[in-house]
């Protein structure tokens, strides 16, 4: 029952977070559904990941905020409650597929015979360094872009 | 419960988002959610058929995730500097009528 309840929530707080025209509204609602996507891996035994998408959502959300209450204009007439309830229903019509319907996986019961941490260590190591040189590198060329743009202005 | 259909329900409605909204900071979030999209799909099937290598390529497509969302929102905000908008319609708007000039010029 759960699954379902946050497989609905998923949806809606997608549906709102596009629909709703103030930017902070809509990224808070981005916020509820990275927060509900967390809970569900976290259900599915996918801990490790839960985690890492709750660190990293916290990061791109607080940026987000910032750029979105910077950047948007407020919108002179805002949305009215009715509009905002008739697109979280029909947001919870598009979620009842997913919980009626099924497409047919065949399951697999083979035991891979590594855990998480191996996986991420013996098989994804040189990855794991590698992403640390791209995250590096990115800010680099953020900064990079900046330092530009400012030479540019003076 | 099925997972790869809530999936593609997710990513419909970012899809649509991208294709519908103006605004460059309700586009950045529509590729957010595109990209949890598919990310759910990755990390609910490696779990369910008990697979962990899926989740450690996970985490390494969520860092990933963060450096498209920090580039695209660094050239938000130097777009924003530049023209004073982020509106989608209005920055084609400005361009095309740069161009014109620029065509009037040279000739």
């Amino acid at each position: 029952m759960i699954v379902e309840l946050l497989a609905v929530g998923l949806v809606v707080s997608a549906c709102l977070a596009i629909y709703l025209d103030e930017a902070v509204y809509s990224i808070a609602s981005l916020a509820c559904m990275l927060i509900l996507m967390a809970v569900l891996y976290a259900i599915n035994d996918a801990v490790f990941v839960a985690v890492f998408q709750l660190a990293v959502s916290a990061g791109t959300l607080a940026v987000l905020f910032l750029a979105g209450e910077m950047l948007s204009e407020k919108p002179e007439k805002g949305k009215s409650l009715r509009k905002i309830f008739s697109i979280a229903l029909l947001a919870v019509v598009l979620s009842l597929p997913s919980i009626f319907l099924s497409v047919a996986v065949t399951p697999v019961n083979v035991s891979p015979g590594f855990s998480f941490a191996d996986a991420l260590w013996s098989f994804r190591a040189i990855d794991v360094i590698l992403q640390g040189l791209v995250i590096m590198t990115v800010a680099l060329g953020i900064a990079i872009v900046f330092y530009e743009q400012k030479a540019d202005e003076s | 419960m099925d997972y790869m259909i809530l999936s593609v329900v997710l990513l419909a409605v970012g899809i649509y988002g991208l294709l519908t909204r103006r605004h460059l900071v309700k586009v950045l979030i529509s590729i957010e959610i595109i990209a949890v999209a598919a990310s759910m799909n990755f990390v609910l099937l490696a779990s369910s058929l008990n697979r962990p290598l899926g989740e450690a390529f996970l985490v390494i497509a969520f860092s990933t995730d963060a450096c498209v969302t920090a580039i695209v929102l660094a050239l938000l905000v130097i777009i924003a500097k530049k023209y004073g908008t982020c509106d989608i319609r209005k920055l084609a708007e400005i361009e095309r009528s740069a161009n014109e000039r620029q065509t009037s010029v040279e000739a």
